[in-house]
C-alpha cells in the first residue's frame, strides 16, 4: 500500500506546499520521493527554516503578518500557476478547510489534494454535520436545541437526561456553561445559563446536551478516493490535552476493546462513506466511561498527528493523498489494513508549562534531535534557527513506535532525554513527567486529566547535586568568572611541593 | 569576587577558583573542585567533585544554556557591576517587563506623564488574550519602549517609570 506508484500517467508533475514549518517538510518528503517536483510558498519570518531549503522550488509570499500571508489564497495561487503546479497541498491549519480556497484553486485549473468543496461546507459547519451525521443513522450526543420549539424546550432538555450540560447558543470558550446533575433544578439553571448568556453574548438562547463526565477524545483515521472507496486505519486516542489542544496522541487507544474498536472504527468509515468522501479524514468522538461514543467533528485534512497511524499501519497517508487527488482508486479492501505495535506521538511546544503553558520565544543555538530505532523526528526547525511569536508553537513531533504500549512510553522517555534544544524553553521534561505518572501508563486518562493534576506541570525543586552542576557549568563557561579565576594562580600549585 | 546566576526565579552566588590540574566551585560553604571539557556541537563533559556528566552547552551574550541529566535549562549571569548599580537606584517596579511574548494593543501613555497607581499604561495580547499592564505606583513615565502592533518576547521591557526622589 506504501510501494511508490508510478506516477507518469498522473495529471500534475509539480506540487506546491501551501503550509510552512514540520507539515511542509512531512508533505515535500512524500512528493519528492514520487519523484514529482515540491515546491513551497514561505514568509520572510520562514527563509532558514527546512522546508525552504528542501524544496525544488521556493516562492516568497508577503503579507501584513506571517500568517496572513499564507491565509493569502489569491497569492498562493498565483505561485502555483507561475511555479508549474498541478497541485496544491494545503497541510493542516490556514487554507485547509477553506471552501472558498478549494473552489478558487480548482477554478484556476489546479488539482485541490483535499476532498470537495462541498464535502469541506458540510463538515465545516458543527451543526450542520451534527444533524447530518444524525440523520444517517450515526450517534451523537443527545440534545436540545431551544430554537426548534422555544415552548418545548424544559421538556426536551428533560428528555435528554442527567447529567447534562447548557451552553449559550451563542458562545464559545465555555462561558456561561452550566452542568446540570439534580434534573429538579433543570429550570432555575436554565434562567441562570439565559442570563449568564445574555450577559456575555447578548443572546440568551441556549441549547442543552448530554454531559459526559470525564470523557476521552478518539478519533478514527480515514481514507476516501472519491470513487465510493473508503476504508478505516484505526484510531487514534488524543485525550491528553491542555488548552482544548493536544499534546500526546497515540494509537492503538488503550481504552478499547476489539468490538469497541471494531465499532467505533466502522462509524468514522460509515460517516464518510455517507458522503462519498475523497481524501484522508479524521472523524472526531466523544467517548464515556461506559463505552459510549458521540461523534464530534470531522477533519476534512490530513491531521497533525497522522505519523501514529503512518508507523503501525506502514501506510503512508501523503501519498494516498496524493494518488487520490490524481484520480486513482484506494485499490486496496478493508481486510488490507492492518496494524501492528504501538505508536505514541509527543507534540514538542516552545512553552512553558509551570507558567500556565505560555509561549517562549528564542534562538535554536543548539538542536540534537534524538535518534534511534522507533524514533520518528517531525520537524521543519534547524539549527541556527529561530523560533518567533509569528506562529503556533509547536516546533517539532516525537514520534516512537515499540512493539507494545509500555515499550513505546520507554522509548518515548528516552527520546524525550535525548533530545537536546538549548536557547528556547520546550516542553519535553513536562512531557517526560506527563508520561511517568501512573494514571498515564495505567492509560486512565480523560481530557481533563491536566487540570485535574496540575503537579504535572509544576517544575519539580531542584536537587542539590544537580544545582552545583549546573552552577559549575555556567561558571565555566562564562568569561569573565574564567578570566578572574586564570588571573590568580592555584596557591598550592604555586608553592609547589608544599604538599608533599 | 562573587558572581551570581539567576535560574529560575532564584538568584545564587558563586564563585571561582583555579586548582592544580582546573576549577574549584565556591558556592555557598561548600568548594567543590569542577572542570569543563569541551567537544563538537556545544557536548562537554563536565567534572564535579567524583562525578562526570556528559552535558551539552551553548552560550549567547550573559545567558548560559546547559542541557544536564535529560533537560534544558537556562542560567543568566549576573555581571557585578550591574547588581550594585541595581542596588544604589531604581526599584525592579519601575521597569515593567513582558510577562510573556505577545504584541501590544494599545498604549494609553507617553514619556513624562504623570501616572498613579492602578492607572492603565498599555495593553497588551498574547495567546489571543488580552492583558492589562497597569502602574505599580504613583509616579512618572521615563521610557515608552513599543508602540501599537509592534510585537516583544517574553521580559523585554515595556515601560518605565523615573526614579523614586
Amino acid at each position: 500500500m506504501s510501494a511508490v506508484p508510478d506516477t507518469s500517467q498522473w495529471p500534475f508533475k509539480a506540487v506546491l506546499v501551501a503550509n510552512r514549518g514540520e507539515i511542509a517538510v512531512r508533505v515535500l518528503r512524500t512528493v519528492q520521493k514520487l519523484g514529482l517536483k515540491g515546491i513551497v510558498v514561505y514568509h520572510a519570518a520562514d527563509r532558514g527554516t527546512l522546508a525552504v531549503k528542501m524544496a525544488d522550488q521556493a516562492i516568497e509570499i508577503t503579507g501584513p503578518t506571517p500568517v496572513a500571508s499564507y491565509l493569502d489564497g489569491a497569492q498562493i495561487i498565483a505561485a502555483a500557476l507561475a511555479s508549474g503546479a498541478g497541485a496544491i497541498h494545503p497541510g493542516y491549519g490556514f487554507l485547509s478547510e477553506n471552501k472558498g480556497f478549494c473552489q478558487a484553486v480548482e477554478a484556476a485549473g489546479i488539482r485541490f489534494i483535499g476532498p470537495t468543496p462541498e464535502q469541506i461546507d458540510l463538515m465545516g459547519d458543527k451543526v450542520r454535520a451534527r444533524n447530518f451525521v444524525e440523520k444517517a443513522g450515526f450517534p451523537v450526543a443527545p440534545s436540545a436545541i431551544e430554537d426548534d420549539d422555544p415552548a418545548t424546550f424544559v421538556e426536551r432538555s428533560r428528555k435528554v437526561g442527567a447529567p447534562l450540560l447548557i451552553k449559550p447558543s451563542a458562545g464559545g470558550g465555555g462561558k456561561g456553561m452550566r452542568i446540570v446533575r439534580d434534573l429538579s433544578l433543570l429550570e432555575q439553571e436554565i434562567v441562570r445559563g439565559r442570563s449568564e448568556g445574555a450577559r456575555y453574548f447578548g443572546d440568551g438562547r441556549l441549547y442543552c446536551e448530554r454531559y459526559i463526565e470525564n470523557p476521552r477524545h478518539i478519533e478514527v483515521q480515514v481514507l476516501g478516493d472519491g470513487h465510493g472507496n473508503v476504508v478505516h486505519v484505526f484510531e487514534r486516542e488524543c485525550s491528553v490535552q491542555r488548552r482544548f489542544q493536544k499534546i500526546v496522541e497515540e494509537t492503538p487507544s488503550p481504552a478499547l476493546t476489539p468490538e469497541l474498536r471494531e465499532k467505533i472504527c466502522e462509524t468514522a468509515a460509515g460517516i464518510a462513506r455517507s458522503i462519498g468522501y475523497r481524501n484522508a479524514g479524521t472523524v472526531e468522538f466523544i467517548f464515556g466511561q461506559q463505552g459510549e461514543f458521540y461523534f464530534l467533528e470531522m477533519n476534512t485534512r490530513l491531521q497533525v498527528e497522522h505519523p501514529v497511524t503512518e508507523q503501525i499501519t506502514g501506510i503512508d497517508l501523503v501519498l494516498q493523498q496524493l494518488r487520490v487527488a490524481a484520480g486513482e482508486q484506494l485499490g486496496f479492501e478493508q481486510t488490507d489494513v492492518k496494524a501492528q505495535g504501538h505508536a505514541i506521538e509527543f507534540r514538542i511546544y516552545a512553552e512553558d508549562a509551570a507558567r500556565g503553558y505560555t509561549p517562549t520565544t528564542g534562538p535554536v543555538l543548539v538542536l540534537h534531535p534524538p535518534q534511534g530505532e522507533g524514533v520518528r523526528w517531525d520537524s521543519g526547525i534547524l539549527q541556527g534557527g529561530e523560533v518567533t511569536s509569528a506562529f503556533d508553537p509547536m516546533i517539532a513531533k516525537l514520534i516512537v513506535t515499540g512493539h507494545d504500549r509500555a515499550d513505546a512510553i520507554a522509548k518515548g522517555d528516552a527520546a524525550l532525554r535525548d533530545t537536546v534544544l538549548l536557547g528556547c524553553k520546550t516542553n519535553t521534561a513536562f512531557l517526560r513527567r506527563l508520561i511517568a505518572h501512573p494514571a498515564f501508563v495505567a492509560g486512565d486518562v480523560h481530557t481533563g486529566f491536566l487540570d485535574a493534576n496540575p503537579q504535572i506541570a509544576a517544575e519539580p525543586e531542584l536537587a542539590a547535586e544537580t544545582l552545583q552542576a549546573l552552577l559549575a557549568a555556567a561558571a565555566l563557561s562564562t568569561r569573565p568568572m574564567r578570566d578572574v579565576a586564570d588571573a590568580v594562580p592555584d596557591m598550592h600549585a604555586a608553592m609547589g611541593g608544599w604538599r608533599n | 569576587m562573587q558572581h551570581a546566576f539567576k535560574l529560575g526565579e532564584a538568584e545564587h552566588n558563586n564563585a571561582l577558583s583555579r586548582s592544580a590540574n582546573a576549577y574549584r566551585l565556591h558556592f555557598g560553604e561548600q568548594v567543590i573542585d569542577v572542570d569543563l571539557k569541551t567537544g563538537a556541537d556545544g557536548r562537554a563533559w563536565l567534572t564535579v567533585g567524583e562525578r562526570h556528566h556528559e552535558v551539552v552547552i551553548a552560550t549567547r551574550g550573559d545567558d548560559v544554556f546547559v542541557h544536564f541529566d535529560g533537560e534544558a535549562y537556562q542560567l543568566r549571569y549576573r555581571h557585578p557591576l550591574d547588581r550594585l548599580a541595581a542596588a544604589a537606584g531604581g526599584s525592579a517596579e519601575d521597569h515593567i517587563r513582558a510577562p510573556m511574548p505577545g504584541s501590544i494593543v494599545s498604549v494609553s501613555v507617553k514619556p513624562g506623564d504623570a501616572v498613579t497607581k492602578g492607572q492603565t499604561l498599555l495593553v497588551m495580547e498574547s495567546m489571543k488574550m488580552e492583558t492589562t499592564i497597569t502602574a505599580p505606583r504613583d509616579g512618572v513615565v521615563a521610557v515608552v519602549t513599543y508602540e501599537k502592533a509592534q510585537t516583544f518576547d517574553r521580559d523585554a521591557l515595556l515601560l518605565s517609570l523615573e526614579p523614586n526622589q
